[in-house]
C-alpha cells in the first residue's frame, strides 16, 4: 500500500511528533479495509442466524464478543458489518468528493454567474445540517442503507466543491498554467490537463479526513432508523439494537460502538498526517 | 464604519439571507417531490380514507402545475402552515414551537460547556506549541471528534446515571415537581416560580446530555482557536509586545485570543446548527422532549411533512445565527469593519 510507504518515509526530523502514531494510524486503516472485504469469509459463525436458546450470552471462548437479544454472534456480525459501515462511508465520501469536484470545474470555466450560483447553492445546502439534512432524504426516500448514501452526498458535496474551486483559482494563476495557455492550448485541455491533476491533493486529504466524520454519520443514520435496517449487521444498527439491553448485556451495544470510534479515530489521524505530509506547515492540527 | 455602512451591510446580509431562505424552501419542496408514490396519500397518512386523501390533494392543489403548487407551498409557508403531522394529527408548526425551547435549553448549555471547555484548552496547546501539553491536546481533541455521540450518550446514560447514580437517567423533569409553564424553558420558568429544587431538577437532567453532546464539538473548537492563536503568536506585533516586556498572559489574551475571535465565532455559529443535528441522537437516547426526539420520531413513522418541516425550521434558524454571527464579528473585530466598509 502506498500510503504505508507515505507513513514510513516521512520522518523527517523537523516534526516533533512521534511517527509511530501515524504508522499505527494508516495500519488501523489498512486492517480495517481487510475487515470490510475479508469480514464474512473471516465470520466464524452466521451472522443472522438466530438461535433464541443462545440469546444474551456474555463474551466466552466460542463467542468471543457475546450474543445479542436472538442469540447472534456479536463478533461475527461486527466482522460483517464492517463492510456496510465502512463502505457507506466511503462511498459517501468519493461520491460527495467527485460531485464536489465536477461542479467547482464547472464553476471555474464556466461564466462568472453560473460560478455564483453554484456558491450560492453550496452557501445554501451548507446551512442545512449534515445529520438533519440526511434525515429529510432518507425519509424522503425510503430509509435504507442506499438513501443513506445519497443523504450523505446530497448534504457533503458542497463542502468538496467549494475546497476544489478555492484549490484550482490558485492553480489558475500558476506560472506553467499560463505558459500552457500561451502555447495555444484549449481551456478544455488547460483544465483537464494542468489545473485539474494539480488541485486534487487539498481535496485528497480532505476526502480522507471527512471519512471519519461519514462513518460517524452514517452510524447515527442508522441508529435512529433511518440508515441500515434490521437484521443488517452495521454498526449503529447494532448499538442501537443492543440498548434495550445494556444494563443486562453490555456487549451487545459497546463493542460495534467501541468498533464506530477505532474507525473514525484511525481514518482522522490518518488524514492529519496526510495533511501534515502535503502542509508541513499546517497548524491545524 | 459609519451608522451609513452599517445599515447597509445589515441591508445587504439580509437580502442575502432572503436568498439563501427562498433556496432553503425550494430544496425543502424538491424533496416532497421527489418522494416516491403518492403525496396526497403520504400527506393525509397512510391510513386516511380515500375521501380524506381526495381531501388533502385538493387542499394541497395536487392537481395543479408544479409551479402552481411551489406557489402555493410558499403561499402556506408565509402563514407559518407547514403541514400537518400524521402521527400527532396536529399542525407540524404547532408541535415544534411547543418543543424548541427543550432543545434550546440544550444546545445553550452544550455551548456553554464547548466553550469553556474547549477555548482554555485550545489556548493551553497553543502557548505551549511543540511540547508535549500541546501534542496530548490535539491528540484529546481528535479523539473527542471520533466518538459516536449516540453511543457515548448510551455509555453515559448507563455508567453515570445508571451505576454511579449521579445525574437522573432520562427524561427533563422529575414527575410531581411542576412549575408553571410561561416561557417554555424549564430552568427559566423554574426560576420565575421562584421554584429552586424545580431548578435544580431540571438542569440535573439537562447536565449529561449537553456534556455528551458538547463533546464531539470541542475537537473543533480546541483545533480551531490553537491553530488561530498560534498563527497569531507568530506575528511580528507579538514579538515586539513582548521586546516591549508584555507580560505572556498579555500576550496570549490581548494579541492572541483576540485574533481567535473570527474564526471561533464563525465555527461556533456553524455549530449550532450542528449541534440541532446532534440534539436528534442524544434526545433520542435520553428521551428528552424537542426537535431532535419529535425528528426520530417523525421519521419512523413516515412522518414526511414532520420531518421537511423541521429541515426548514432547522434551516432558518442556522440561517438567522449565521446573521448574528457576522454582526458580532463586525463588533469585535476591526479587520472585519474595515473590509465591510470598503466594500460599502
Amino acid at each position: 500500500m502506498t500510503t504505508v510507504a507515505i507513513a514510513a518515509t516521512a520522518s523527517r526530523p523537523r516534526r516533533k511528533r512521534l511517527p509511530v502514531l501515524d504508522v499505527i494510524a494508516f495500519g488501523a486503516v489498512v486492517v480495517l479495509l481487510a475487515m470490510a472485504v475479508a469480514g464474512p469469509w473471516l465470520a466464524p459463525h452466521d451472522p443472522y442466524q438466530v438461535r433464541l436458546d443462545r440469546a444474551l450470552l456474555s463474551p466466552s471462548g466460542d463467542h468471543l464478543l457475546g450474543t445479542d437479544g436472538l442469540g447472534r454472534d456479536v463478533f461475527s456480525r461486527i466482522l460483517v458489518g464492517a463492510r456496510s459501515s465502512i463502505f457507506a462511508a466511503l462511498l459517501a465520501v468519493s461520491g460527495a468528493a467527485l460531485i464536489g469536484i465536477v461542479v467547482a470545474m464547472v464553476a471555474t470555466i464556466g461564466p462568472r454567474w453560473l460560478d455564483d450560483v453554484v456558491m450560492r447553492l453550496c452557501d445554501i445546502t451548507l446551512s442545512l445540517p449534515v445529520m438533519v439534512m440526511a434525515l429529510g432524504v432518507a425519509v424522503a426516500l425510503g430509509p435504507s442503507l442506499h438513501s443513506a448514501i445519497v443523504a450523505m452526498i446530497v448534504a457533503w458535496w458542497p463542502g468538496f466543491a467549494r475546497l476544489a474551486r478555492a484549490e484550482m483559482r490558485t492553480v489558475l494563476t500558476a506560472p506553467y498554467v499560463e505558459a500552457a495557455t500561451v502555447l495555444g492550448a484549449s481551456r478544455a485541455r488547460v483544465m483537464t490537463r494542468h489545473v485539474l491533476p494539480n488541485s486534487l491533493d487539498g481535496v485528497y486529504v480532505q476526502a480522507t479526513l471527512e471519512i471519519g466524520g461519514a462513518t460517524l454519520i452514517m452510524a447515527g443514520l442508522s441508529f435512529v432508523g433511518a440508515g441500515a435496517q434490521p437484521p443488517s449487521a452495521e454498526w449503529g444498527a447494532m448499538v442501537e439494537n443492543g440498548s434495550r439491553y445494556l444494563s443486562s448485556a453490555w456487549w451487545i451495544s459497546t463493542f460495534p460502538g467501541l468498533m464506530i470510534t477505532l474507525t473514525a479515530l484511525a481514518f482522522a489521524l490518518a488524514g492529519d498526517a496526510l495533511r501534515n505530509r502535503s502542509h508541513p506547515d499546517s497548524t491545524l492540527g | 464604519m459609519t451608522p451609513k455602512d452599517l445599515a447597509l451591510f445589515v441591508v445587504r446580509r439580509l437580502l442575502l439571507l432572503a436568498t439563501t431562505l427562498l433556496g432553503i424552501v425550494t430544496i425543502v419542496f424538491l424533496m416532497i417531490k421527489a418522494i416516491p408514490g403518492d403525496e396526497a396519500q403520504a400527506a393525509a397518512g397512510l391510513t386516511a380514507s380515500p375521501e380524506q386523501v381526495e381531501a388533502v390533494r385538493r387542499r394541497l392543489g395536487l392537481d395543479d402545475s408544479v409551479l402552481q403548487q411551489y406557489v402555493g407551498y410558499l403561499g402556506r409557508l408565509l402563514h407559518g402552515d407547514l403541514g400537518n403531522s400524521i402521527f400527532t394529527f396536529r399542525p407540524v408548526a404547532s408541535d415544534l414551537s411547543g418543543l424548541i425551547p427543550y432543545t434550546i435549553e440544550l444546545v445553550v448549555l452544550a455551548m456553554l460547556i464547548n466553550v469553556s471547555v474547549g477555548v482554555p484548552a485550545g489556548m493551553l496547546a497553543a502557548a505551549r506549541h511543540r511540547s508535549r501539553v500541546d501534542d496530548s491536546v490535539r491528540l484529546l481533541a481528535i479523539f473527542c471528534g471520533a466518538l459516536p455521540t449516540f453511543w457515548l450518550a448510551m455509555i453515559g446514560q448507563a455508567v453515570i446515571g445508571r451505576q454511579l447514580g449521579l445525574t437522573p437517567i432520562s427524561g427533563v423533569a422529575t414527575i410531581g415537581l411542576d412549575v408553571p409553564r410561561r416561557t417554555g424553558f424549564l430552568t427559566l420558568d423554574s426560576l420565575l416560580a421562584g421554584n429552586v429544587v424545580a431548578f435544580n431538577d431540571a438542569l440535573a437532567h439537562l447536565v449529561l446530555p449537553a456534556a455528551v453532546l458538547s463533546i464531539p464539538f470541542m475537537s473543533f473548537v480546541i483545533r480551531v482557536v490553537r491553530s488561530s492563536m498560534i498563527t497569531a503568536l507568530e506575528a511580528d506585533h507579538v514579538t515586539a509586545a513582548r521586546a516591549k516586556g508584555a507580560s505572556e498572559r498579555t500576550v496570549l489574551v490581548r494579541h492572541g485570543l483576540r485574533n481567535a475571535i473570527a474564526p471561533v465565532s464563525t465555527l461556533l455559529g456553524l455549530q449550532i446548527g450542528w449541534m440541532m443535528g446532534g440534539a436528534v441522537l442524544v434526545e433520542t437516547v435520553f428521551n428528552r422532549p424537542g426537535f431532535g426526539s419529535y425528528l426520530t420520531q417523525a421519521v419512523a413513522h413516515k412522518d414526511t411533512f414532520a420531518v421537511l418541516g423541521m429541515v426548514l425550521v432547522v434551516g432558518v434558524i442556522v440561517t438567522f445565527v449565521g446573521l448574528v454571527v457576522d454582526l458580532v464579528q463586525l463588533v469585535a473585530d476591526p479587520r472585519v469593519r474595515l473590509l465591510e466598509a470598503r466594500r460599502a
